[in-house]
Protein backbone atom coordinates (compact mmCIF):
# COMPACT_ATOMS: atom_id res chain seq x y z
CA UNK A 1 0.00 0.00 0.00
CA UNK A 2 1.33 3.45 -0.86
CA UNK A 3 0.62 7.00 0.29
CA UNK A 4 -2.44 7.36 -1.90
CA UNK A 5 -4.18 4.49 -0.20
CA UNK A 6 -3.17 5.71 3.26
CA UNK A 7 -5.00 8.88 2.27
CA UNK A 8 -8.09 6.85 1.43
CA UNK A 9 -7.74 4.94 4.68
CA UNK A 10 -7.66 8.16 6.69
CA UNK A 11 -10.55 9.65 4.72
CA UNK A 12 -12.82 6.64 5.16
CA UNK A 13 -12.04 5.96 8.84
CA UNK A 14 -12.34 9.60 9.90
CA UNK A 15 -15.46 10.07 7.75
CA UNK A 16 -17.01 6.97 9.31
CA UNK A 17 -16.16 8.22 12.80
CA UNK A 18 -17.69 11.66 12.19
CA UNK A 19 -20.85 10.27 10.57
CA UNK A 20 -21.25 7.46 13.12
CA UNK A 21 -20.79 9.88 16.00
CA UNK A 22 -23.43 12.21 14.55
CA UNK A 23 -25.94 9.38 14.21
CA UNK A 24 -25.39 7.97 17.70
CA UNK A 25 -25.29 11.45 19.21
CA UNK A 26 -28.77 12.35 17.96
CA UNK A 27 -30.19 9.07 19.25
CA UNK A 28 -28.59 9.67 22.66
CA UNK A 29 -29.80 13.27 22.63
CA UNK A 30 -33.37 12.15 21.98
CA UNK A 31 -33.19 9.62 24.81
CA UNK A 32 -31.82 12.09 27.36
CA UNK A 33 -34.36 14.72 26.27
CA UNK A 34 -37.19 12.26 26.88
CA UNK A 35 -35.85 11.23 30.29
CA UNK A 36 -34.43 14.43 31.68
CA UNK A 37 -35.40 17.33 29.46
CA UNK A 38 -33.89 19.21 26.54
CA UNK A 39 -31.54 21.42 28.54
CA UNK A 40 -29.61 18.50 29.93
CA UNK A 41 -29.75 16.70 26.58
CA UNK A 42 -28.11 19.68 24.88
CA UNK A 43 -25.53 20.10 27.61
CA UNK A 44 -24.45 16.44 27.64
CA UNK A 45 -24.33 16.00 23.87
CA UNK A 46 -22.80 19.32 22.82
CA UNK A 47 -19.24 18.46 23.84
CA UNK A 48 -19.03 15.34 21.62
CA UNK A 49 -20.79 17.30 18.88
CA UNK A 50 -17.90 19.77 18.65
CA UNK A 51 -15.67 16.90 17.50
CA UNK A 52 -17.76 15.96 14.43
CA UNK A 53 -16.89 18.83 12.08
CA UNK A 54 -13.15 18.99 12.82
CA UNK A 55 -12.85 15.22 12.27
CA UNK A 56 -14.72 15.53 8.98
CA UNK A 57 -12.50 18.45 7.94
CA UNK A 58 -9.36 16.39 8.56
CA UNK A 59 -10.97 13.57 6.56
CA UNK A 60 -11.42 15.90 3.60
CA UNK A 61 -7.84 17.13 3.77
CA UNK A 62 -6.64 13.51 3.86
CA UNK A 63 -8.74 12.65 0.80
CA UNK A 64 -6.92 15.26 -1.28
CA UNK A 65 -3.67 13.31 -0.95
CA UNK A 66 -5.28 10.55 -2.93
CA UNK A 67 -5.81 12.70 -6.01
CA UNK A 68 -3.38 13.35 -8.83
CA UNK A 69 -4.81 16.85 -9.19
CA UNK A 70 -6.13 17.78 -5.72
CA UNK A 71 -6.98 21.35 -6.69
CA UNK A 72 -9.62 20.02 -9.03
CA UNK A 73 -11.60 18.18 -6.35
CA UNK A 74 -14.78 20.07 -7.30
CA UNK A 75 -14.75 18.20 -10.60
CA UNK A 76 -15.53 15.00 -8.72
CA UNK A 77 -19.22 15.84 -8.74
CA UNK A 78 -20.73 15.79 -12.27
CA UNK A 79 -21.16 12.05 -12.75
CA UNK A 80 -23.54 11.68 -9.81
CA UNK A 81 -25.96 9.86 -12.11
CA UNK A 82 -23.74 6.78 -12.40
CA UNK A 83 -20.67 7.07 -10.15
CA UNK A 84 -20.86 6.13 -6.47
CA UNK A 85 -17.65 8.06 -5.97
CA UNK A 86 -19.44 11.25 -7.03
CA UNK A 87 -22.28 10.41 -4.68
CA UNK A 88 -19.88 9.76 -1.80
CA UNK A 89 -18.20 13.14 -2.30
CA UNK A 90 -21.52 14.98 -2.61
CA UNK A 91 -23.03 13.36 0.50
CA UNK A 92 -19.81 13.96 2.43
CA UNK A 93 -19.89 17.67 1.60
CA UNK A 94 -23.60 18.14 2.37
CA UNK A 95 -23.21 16.13 5.58
CA UNK A 96 -20.37 18.37 6.69
CA UNK A 97 -22.28 21.55 5.85
CA UNK A 98 -25.30 20.40 7.86
CA UNK A 99 -23.13 19.15 10.73
CA UNK A 100 -21.46 22.57 10.84
CA UNK A 101 -24.85 24.28 10.77
CA UNK A 102 -26.21 22.08 13.55
CA UNK A 103 -23.07 22.59 15.63
CA UNK A 104 -23.32 26.34 15.21
CA UNK A 105 -27.01 26.41 16.17
CA UNK A 106 -26.34 24.27 19.24
CA UNK A 107 -23.29 26.26 20.25
CA UNK A 108 -24.87 29.71 19.98
CA UNK A 109 -28.36 28.44 20.92
CA UNK A 110 -29.70 29.98 17.73
CA UNK A 111 -33.13 29.00 16.46
CA UNK A 112 -36.00 27.26 18.19
CA UNK A 113 -35.60 23.86 19.81
CA UNK A 114 -37.77 22.28 17.11
CA UNK A 115 -35.65 23.75 14.32
CA UNK A 116 -32.41 22.57 15.90
CA UNK A 117 -33.75 19.07 16.39
CA UNK A 118 -34.97 18.98 12.78
CA UNK A 119 -31.56 20.11 11.47
CA UNK A 120 -29.94 17.48 13.70
CA UNK A 121 -32.02 14.67 12.24
CA UNK A 122 -31.48 15.88 8.67
CA UNK A 123 -27.75 15.71 9.43
CA UNK A 124 -28.23 12.14 10.66
CA UNK A 125 -29.95 11.16 7.39
CA UNK A 126 -27.11 12.74 5.41
CA UNK A 127 -24.56 10.90 7.57
CA UNK A 128 -26.34 7.62 6.83
CA UNK A 129 -26.45 8.36 3.09
CA UNK A 130 -22.76 9.28 3.14
CA UNK A 131 -21.73 6.02 4.84
CA UNK A 132 -23.90 3.95 2.51
CA UNK A 133 -22.39 5.68 -0.55
CA UNK A 134 -18.91 5.16 0.90
CA UNK A 135 -19.52 1.42 1.01
CA UNK A 136 -21.12 1.35 -2.45
CA UNK A 137 -17.99 2.94 -3.98
CA UNK A 138 -16.31 -0.45 -3.62
CA UNK A 139 -19.12 -2.44 -5.21
CA UNK A 140 -17.27 -2.78 -8.52
CA UNK A 141 -18.12 -5.86 -10.61
CA UNK A 142 -14.45 -6.44 -11.41
CA UNK A 143 -13.39 -6.49 -7.72
CA UNK A 144 -14.84 -9.76 -6.36
CA UNK A 145 -13.48 -9.31 -2.82
CA UNK A 146 -15.22 -5.94 -2.62
CA UNK A 147 -18.30 -6.57 -4.70
CA UNK A 148 -20.33 -8.29 -1.98
CA UNK A 149 -23.07 -7.11 0.35
CA UNK A 150 -20.48 -7.51 3.16
CA UNK A 151 -18.79 -4.29 2.01
CA UNK A 152 -21.62 -1.82 2.66
CA UNK A 153 -22.55 -3.77 5.82
CA UNK A 154 -18.99 -3.47 7.13
CA UNK A 155 -18.85 0.24 6.37
CA UNK A 156 -22.13 0.85 8.19
CA UNK A 157 -21.28 -1.38 11.18
CA UNK A 158 -17.79 0.07 11.46
CA UNK A 159 -19.19 3.56 11.40
CA UNK A 160 -21.81 2.84 14.06
CA UNK A 161 -19.23 1.10 16.22
CA UNK A 162 -16.82 4.02 16.08
CA UNK A 163 -19.76 6.35 16.69
CA UNK A 164 -21.04 4.32 19.65
CA UNK A 165 -17.70 4.01 21.44
CA UNK A 166 -16.75 7.55 20.41
CA UNK A 167 -19.97 8.78 21.97
CA UNK A 168 -19.29 6.83 25.17
CA UNK A 169 -15.82 8.39 25.38
CA UNK A 170 -17.14 11.85 24.50
CA UNK A 171 -19.96 11.65 27.02
CA UNK A 172 -17.69 10.76 29.90
CA UNK A 173 -15.00 13.21 28.78
CA UNK A 174 -17.55 16.03 28.74
CA UNK A 175 -18.02 15.70 32.51
CA UNK A 176 -21.31 15.88 34.39
CA UNK A 177 -22.75 16.91 37.72
CA UNK A 178 -23.39 14.45 40.54
CA UNK A 179 -27.16 14.54 40.04
CA UNK A 180 -26.73 13.63 36.37
CA UNK A 181 -24.74 10.49 37.10
CA UNK A 182 -27.75 8.20 36.79
CA UNK A 183 -28.74 9.25 33.29
CA UNK A 184 -25.13 9.29 32.07
CA UNK A 185 -24.57 5.78 33.39
CA UNK A 186 -27.80 4.52 31.82
CA UNK A 187 -26.68 5.91 28.45
CA UNK A 188 -23.21 4.38 28.85
CA UNK A 189 -24.80 1.01 29.52
CA UNK A 190 -26.96 1.30 26.40
CA UNK A 191 -23.91 2.29 24.34
CA UNK A 192 -21.96 -0.68 25.73
CA UNK A 193 -24.76 -3.06 24.74
CA UNK A 194 -24.96 -1.47 21.29
CA UNK A 195 -21.19 -1.98 20.81
CA UNK A 196 -21.48 -5.65 21.78
CA UNK A 197 -24.40 -6.17 19.38
CA UNK A 198 -22.46 -4.49 16.54
CA UNK A 199 -19.46 -6.68 17.33
CA UNK A 200 -21.73 -9.72 17.14
CA UNK A 201 -22.98 -8.67 13.68
CA UNK A 202 -19.38 -8.23 12.46
CA UNK A 203 -18.48 -11.67 13.72
CA UNK A 204 -21.45 -13.18 11.89
CA UNK A 205 -20.87 -11.35 8.60
CA UNK A 206 -17.12 -11.99 8.44
CA UNK A 207 -17.09 -15.82 8.33
CA UNK A 208 -19.94 -15.84 5.80
CA UNK A 209 -17.99 -13.37 3.67
CA UNK A 210 -14.79 -15.44 3.89
CA UNK A 211 -16.59 -18.68 3.10
CA UNK A 212 -18.12 -16.94 0.08
CA UNK A 213 -14.70 -15.80 -1.19
CA UNK A 214 -13.39 -19.34 -0.78
CA UNK A 215 -16.13 -20.73 -3.04
CA UNK A 216 -15.58 -18.14 -5.79
CA UNK A 217 -12.04 -19.07 -6.86
CA UNK A 218 -9.98 -16.78 -9.09
CA UNK A 219 -9.40 -13.22 -7.94
CA UNK A 220 -11.73 -13.69 -4.93
CA UNK A 221 -9.71 -16.64 -3.66
CA UNK A 222 -6.48 -14.70 -4.24
CA UNK A 223 -7.85 -11.93 -2.02
CA UNK A 224 -8.83 -14.39 0.71
CA UNK A 225 -5.36 -15.96 0.63
CA UNK A 226 -3.84 -12.50 0.91
CA UNK A 227 -6.06 -11.65 3.91
CA UNK A 228 -5.24 -14.74 5.94
CA UNK A 229 -1.77 -15.24 4.43
CA UNK A 230 0.42 -12.18 3.86
CA UNK A 231 -1.79 -10.05 6.10
CA UNK A 232 -2.68 -12.84 8.50
CA UNK A 233 -1.04 -11.16 11.50
CA UNK A 234 -2.80 -7.85 10.84
CA UNK A 235 -6.05 -9.74 10.33
CA UNK A 236 -5.64 -11.59 13.64
CA UNK A 237 -4.96 -8.37 15.53
CA UNK A 238 -7.89 -6.67 13.81
CA UNK A 239 -10.22 -9.33 15.20
CA UNK A 240 -8.51 -9.48 18.59
CA UNK A 241 -8.60 -5.72 19.17
CA UNK A 242 -12.19 -5.55 18.00
CA UNK A 243 -13.14 -8.32 20.40
CA UNK A 244 -11.31 -6.77 23.34
CA UNK A 245 -12.47 -3.20 22.59
CA UNK A 246 -16.07 -3.67 21.54
CA UNK A 247 -16.58 -6.88 23.52
CA UNK A 248 -14.57 -7.27 26.71
CA UNK A 249 -14.06 -3.58 27.55
CA UNK A 250 -17.64 -2.77 26.55
CA UNK A 251 -18.84 -5.47 28.94
CA UNK A 252 -16.74 -3.99 31.76
CA UNK A 253 -18.07 -0.57 30.84
CA UNK A 254 -21.59 -1.91 31.22
CA UNK A 255 -20.81 -3.48 34.60
CA UNK A 256 -18.99 -0.50 36.05
CA UNK A 257 -21.71 1.87 34.88
CA UNK A 258 -24.09 0.15 37.27
CA UNK A 259 -21.93 1.27 40.19
CA UNK A 260 -21.92 4.90 41.28
CA UNK A 261 -18.69 6.88 41.78
CA UNK A 262 -16.68 4.91 39.25
CA UNK A 263 -16.17 7.82 36.89
CA UNK A 264 -12.41 7.39 36.48
CA UNK A 265 -12.71 3.69 35.70
CA UNK A 266 -15.53 4.40 33.28
CA UNK A 267 -13.45 7.03 31.51
CA UNK A 268 -10.47 4.66 31.15
CA UNK A 269 -12.73 1.91 29.85
CA UNK A 270 -14.53 4.13 27.35
CA UNK A 271 -11.31 5.68 26.02
CA UNK A 272 -9.56 2.31 25.68
CA UNK A 273 -12.57 0.67 24.05
CA UNK A 274 -12.76 3.47 21.46
CA UNK A 275 -9.00 3.43 20.87
CA UNK A 276 -8.93 -0.33 20.33
CA UNK A 277 -11.93 -0.23 18.01
CA UNK A 278 -10.29 2.59 16.05
CA UNK A 279 -7.01 0.71 15.65
CA UNK A 280 -8.96 -2.41 14.69
CA UNK A 281 -10.90 -0.52 12.02
CA UNK A 282 -7.67 1.00 10.67
CA UNK A 283 -6.13 -2.49 10.42
CA UNK A 284 -9.29 -3.80 8.79
CA UNK A 285 -9.32 -1.00 6.22
CA UNK A 286 -5.61 -1.49 5.57
CA UNK A 287 -6.25 -5.16 4.76
CA UNK A 288 -9.27 -4.15 2.69
CA UNK A 289 -7.16 -1.91 0.43
CA UNK A 290 -4.13 -4.20 0.42
CA UNK A 291 -5.82 -7.46 -0.49
CA UNK A 292 -8.16 -6.68 -3.34
CA UNK A 293 -7.56 -8.34 -6.68
CA UNK A 294 -9.20 -7.10 -9.81
CA UNK A 295 -10.54 -9.52 -12.38
CA UNK A 296 -8.57 -9.48 -15.62
CA UNK A 297 -5.14 -8.11 -16.45
CA UNK B 1 -26.01 -0.69 -33.66
CA UNK B 2 -24.07 2.54 -33.93
CA UNK B 3 -20.63 2.47 -35.48
CA UNK B 4 -18.01 0.95 -33.21
CA UNK B 5 -14.34 0.97 -34.18
CA UNK B 6 -12.34 -2.03 -32.99
CA UNK B 7 -8.97 -3.80 -32.96
CA UNK B 8 -8.24 -7.25 -34.34
CA UNK B 9 -5.29 -9.50 -33.47
CA UNK B 10 -4.49 -12.82 -35.11
CA UNK B 11 -2.94 -14.96 -32.36
CA UNK B 12 -1.58 -17.37 -35.00
CA UNK B 13 0.61 -14.64 -36.41
CA UNK B 14 1.56 -12.77 -33.23
CA UNK B 15 5.08 -13.66 -32.09
CA UNK B 16 5.03 -11.47 -28.98
CA UNK B 17 7.67 -9.11 -30.42
CA UNK B 18 6.00 -6.03 -28.85
CA UNK B 19 6.52 -3.80 -31.88
CA UNK B 20 2.90 -2.67 -31.38
CA UNK B 21 3.63 -1.69 -27.76
CA UNK B 22 6.70 0.32 -28.77
CA UNK B 23 4.96 1.96 -31.73
CA UNK B 24 2.21 3.02 -29.33
CA UNK B 25 4.67 4.49 -26.83
CA UNK B 26 6.44 6.32 -29.64
CA UNK B 27 3.34 7.68 -31.33
CA UNK B 28 1.73 8.90 -28.08
CA UNK B 29 5.00 9.86 -26.41
CA UNK B 30 4.30 7.81 -23.27
CA UNK B 31 6.58 8.12 -20.25
CA UNK B 32 8.37 5.17 -18.65
CA UNK B 33 5.86 2.92 -16.89
CA UNK B 34 2.84 3.89 -18.96
CA UNK B 35 1.94 1.25 -21.52
CA UNK B 36 -1.30 1.82 -23.35
CA UNK B 37 -0.74 -1.36 -25.35
CA UNK B 38 0.70 -4.37 -23.58
CA UNK B 39 1.66 -7.83 -24.77
CA UNK B 40 0.87 -10.64 -22.37
CA UNK B 41 3.00 -13.80 -22.57
CA UNK B 42 0.79 -16.59 -21.32
CA UNK B 43 2.02 -20.11 -20.67
CA UNK B 44 0.77 -23.29 -19.06
CA UNK B 45 0.64 -27.05 -19.12
CA UNK B 46 2.65 -29.56 -17.16
CA UNK B 47 5.38 -32.18 -17.35
CA UNK B 48 4.45 -35.69 -16.36
CA UNK B 49 6.80 -38.33 -14.97
CA UNK B 50 6.73 -41.44 -17.15
CA UNK B 51 9.08 -44.20 -15.92
CA UNK B 52 11.59 -41.67 -14.67
CA UNK B 53 11.39 -39.53 -17.80
CA UNK B 54 9.76 -36.09 -17.77
CA UNK B 55 7.37 -35.81 -20.70
CA UNK B 56 5.76 -32.48 -21.63
CA UNK B 57 2.00 -32.67 -21.50
CA UNK B 58 -0.24 -30.01 -23.03
CA UNK B 59 2.51 -27.40 -22.69
CA UNK B 60 1.53 -24.21 -24.43
CA UNK B 61 2.66 -20.62 -24.79
CA UNK B 62 1.26 -17.70 -26.71
CA UNK B 63 1.15 -13.91 -26.67
CA UNK B 64 -1.90 -11.64 -26.46
CA UNK B 65 -1.56 -8.00 -27.47
CA UNK B 66 -4.12 -5.87 -25.69
CA UNK B 67 -4.98 -2.21 -25.14
CA UNK B 68 -8.13 -0.31 -24.28
CA UNK B 69 -11.01 -2.27 -25.75
CA UNK B 70 -13.22 0.80 -26.29
CA UNK B 71 -15.98 -1.32 -24.77
CA UNK B 72 -19.68 -1.20 -25.55
CA UNK B 73 -20.17 -1.07 -21.76
CA UNK B 74 -17.18 1.00 -20.60
CA UNK B 75 -17.03 0.40 -16.84
CA UNK B 76 -14.38 3.17 -16.55
CA UNK B 77 -16.86 5.71 -17.88
CA UNK B 78 -19.57 4.44 -15.53
CA UNK B 79 -17.49 4.84 -12.36
CA UNK B 80 -15.56 8.03 -13.22
CA UNK B 81 -16.76 10.76 -10.84
CA UNK B 82 -15.82 13.63 -13.14
CA UNK B 83 -17.37 12.63 -16.48
CA UNK B 84 -13.86 12.96 -17.94
CA UNK B 85 -14.39 9.71 -19.84
CA UNK B 86 -16.63 9.78 -22.86
CA UNK B 87 -17.46 7.58 -25.82
CA UNK B 88 -17.44 9.10 -29.29
CA UNK B 89 -20.01 8.34 -31.96
CA UNK B 90 -17.49 6.01 -33.61
CA UNK B 91 -17.12 4.08 -30.32
CA UNK B 92 -13.69 5.41 -29.29
CA UNK B 93 -13.53 5.89 -25.50
CA UNK B 94 -11.45 8.93 -24.49
CA UNK B 95 -10.21 10.46 -21.23
CA UNK B 96 -10.25 14.25 -21.18
CA UNK B 97 -7.05 15.20 -19.35
CA UNK B 98 -8.41 18.68 -18.62
CA UNK B 99 -11.24 17.21 -16.53
CA UNK B 100 -9.63 14.11 -14.95
CA UNK B 101 -8.58 14.62 -11.30
CA UNK B 102 -6.41 11.49 -11.14
CA UNK B 103 -8.44 9.62 -8.52
CA UNK B 104 -7.62 6.28 -10.21
CA UNK B 105 -11.10 4.89 -9.65
CA UNK B 106 -11.23 3.81 -13.33
CA UNK B 107 -8.09 1.74 -12.86
CA UNK B 108 -9.79 -0.17 -10.04
CA UNK B 109 -12.68 -0.94 -12.35
CA UNK B 110 -11.26 -1.67 -15.82
CA UNK B 111 -10.57 -5.42 -16.17
CA UNK B 112 -8.12 -4.74 -19.03
CA UNK B 113 -5.86 -2.43 -17.01
CA UNK B 114 -6.30 0.18 -19.74
CA UNK B 115 -6.46 3.45 -17.74
CA UNK B 116 -3.00 4.14 -16.33
CA UNK B 117 -1.78 7.02 -14.22
CA UNK B 118 0.66 9.41 -15.88
CA UNK B 119 3.01 10.77 -13.20
CA UNK B 120 4.01 13.72 -15.40
CA UNK B 121 0.48 14.88 -16.12
CA UNK B 122 -1.06 13.72 -12.79
CA UNK B 123 -4.07 12.34 -14.62
CA UNK B 124 -5.22 9.00 -15.96
CA UNK B 125 -4.38 8.22 -19.58
CA UNK B 126 -5.17 5.34 -21.87
CA UNK B 127 -5.22 4.18 -25.49
CA UNK B 128 -7.06 6.77 -27.59
CA UNK B 129 -7.09 4.51 -30.67
CA UNK B 130 -4.88 7.16 -32.32
CA UNK B 131 -8.07 9.09 -32.98
CA UNK B 132 -6.07 11.91 -34.58
CA UNK B 133 -4.85 9.46 -37.24
CA UNK B 134 -8.25 7.77 -37.49
CA UNK B 135 -9.90 11.13 -38.11
CA UNK B 136 -7.51 11.59 -41.05
CA UNK B 137 -8.50 8.20 -42.44
CA UNK B 138 -5.32 6.49 -41.25
CA UNK B 139 -4.93 3.50 -38.94
CA UNK B 140 -3.63 3.34 -35.35
CA UNK B 141 0.16 3.16 -34.91
CA UNK B 142 0.11 -0.33 -33.35
CA UNK B 143 -1.80 -1.82 -36.27
CA UNK B 144 0.50 -0.24 -38.82
CA UNK B 145 3.65 -1.30 -36.98
CA UNK B 146 3.01 -5.04 -36.75
CA UNK B 147 5.76 -6.78 -38.76
CA UNK B 148 3.64 -9.95 -38.97
CA UNK B 149 0.53 -8.13 -40.18
CA UNK B 150 -1.22 -9.79 -37.26
CA UNK B 151 -3.35 -6.73 -36.48
CA UNK B 152 -6.26 -5.06 -38.16
CA UNK B 153 -8.55 -2.19 -37.38
CA UNK B 154 -12.02 -1.13 -38.49
CA UNK B 155 -15.69 -1.18 -37.63
CA UNK B 156 -16.40 -4.06 -35.24
CA UNK B 157 -19.14 -5.58 -37.38
CA UNK B 158 -16.83 -5.69 -40.42
CA UNK B 159 -14.00 -7.27 -38.40
CA UNK B 160 -16.44 -9.81 -36.98
CA UNK B 161 -17.73 -10.66 -40.47
CA UNK B 162 -14.13 -11.21 -41.62
CA UNK B 163 -12.57 -12.88 -38.59
CA UNK B 164 -15.29 -14.19 -36.25
CA UNK B 165 -16.40 -12.98 -32.83
CA UNK B 166 -13.88 -14.50 -30.38
CA UNK B 167 -12.95 -11.92 -27.72
CA UNK B 168 -12.01 -14.12 -24.76
CA UNK B 169 -8.43 -15.40 -24.98
CA UNK B 170 -6.88 -16.08 -21.55
CA UNK B 171 -5.51 -14.17 -19.68
CA UNK B 172 -8.08 -11.56 -20.74
CA UNK B 173 -11.28 -11.42 -18.64
CA UNK B 174 -14.71 -12.64 -19.68
CA UNK B 175 -15.96 -10.36 -22.47
CA UNK B 176 -19.46 -10.28 -20.94
CA UNK B 177 -18.25 -7.86 -18.26
CA UNK B 178 -17.67 -4.84 -20.49
CA UNK B 179 -18.39 -6.09 -24.05
CA UNK B 180 -15.01 -5.13 -25.52
CA UNK B 181 -14.75 -3.93 -29.13
CA UNK B 182 -12.15 -6.49 -30.15
CA UNK B 183 -11.74 -9.64 -32.20
CA UNK B 184 -9.03 -12.24 -31.63
CA UNK B 185 -8.34 -15.14 -33.95
CA UNK B 186 -7.33 -17.99 -31.63
CA UNK B 187 -4.40 -20.25 -32.47
CA UNK B 188 -4.51 -24.00 -31.81
CA UNK B 189 -3.43 -23.66 -28.16
CA UNK B 190 -5.35 -20.51 -27.20
CA UNK B 191 -7.27 -20.97 -23.93
CA UNK B 192 -10.43 -19.10 -23.04
CA UNK B 193 -10.95 -16.55 -20.26
CA UNK B 194 -11.09 -18.14 -16.83
CA UNK B 195 -8.53 -20.80 -17.74
CA UNK B 196 -6.96 -21.84 -14.45
CA UNK B 197 -3.71 -23.66 -15.30
CA UNK B 198 -1.83 -20.93 -17.14
CA UNK B 199 0.17 -17.98 -15.89
CA UNK B 200 1.67 -14.72 -17.09
CA UNK B 201 5.37 -15.07 -17.79
CA UNK B 202 6.37 -11.45 -18.31
CA UNK B 203 4.88 -9.76 -15.24
CA UNK B 204 7.85 -7.40 -14.89
CA UNK B 205 7.11 -6.03 -18.36
CA UNK B 206 3.42 -5.36 -17.78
Amino acid sequence: MDTREWALLAFTILGQTAAGLMIVLMIVRTYIAAKAGNDLADRLTNRPLYIVVPVMAVAFIASLFHLGSPLHIVRAVPNIGSSWLSREVVFAVIFMVFAALYTFLQWRKVGSLGLRIAIGWITVLLAAAYIYAMGMVYMITTQPAWNTIATPINFVIGSLLLGTLGMAAGLIAGGHKAEETNIVHTVLQALAIAAIVLLGIEFIVLPIFMAYLATQGGAALQSLNMMVGSYGVAFFFRLLLLFVGAGVLAAYLYRNASIAEKEKTLASLAYSAFALALVSEVLGRFIFYASHYRIGI
Amino acid sequence: MAKQLAFYVDLNKCSGCKACQIACKDKSNLPVGVRWRRVFQYEGGEWINQNGQMIPSNVYAYSVSSACMHCAKPICMEVCPTSAISKRDDGIVLINADICIGCRYCSWACPYGAPQFNEELNVMTKCDMCHDLVDKGERPACVESCPYRAMDFGPLNELQAKYGTFADPAPLPDSNITEPAVVYKPNKVTKSSGNANGRLMNLEEL
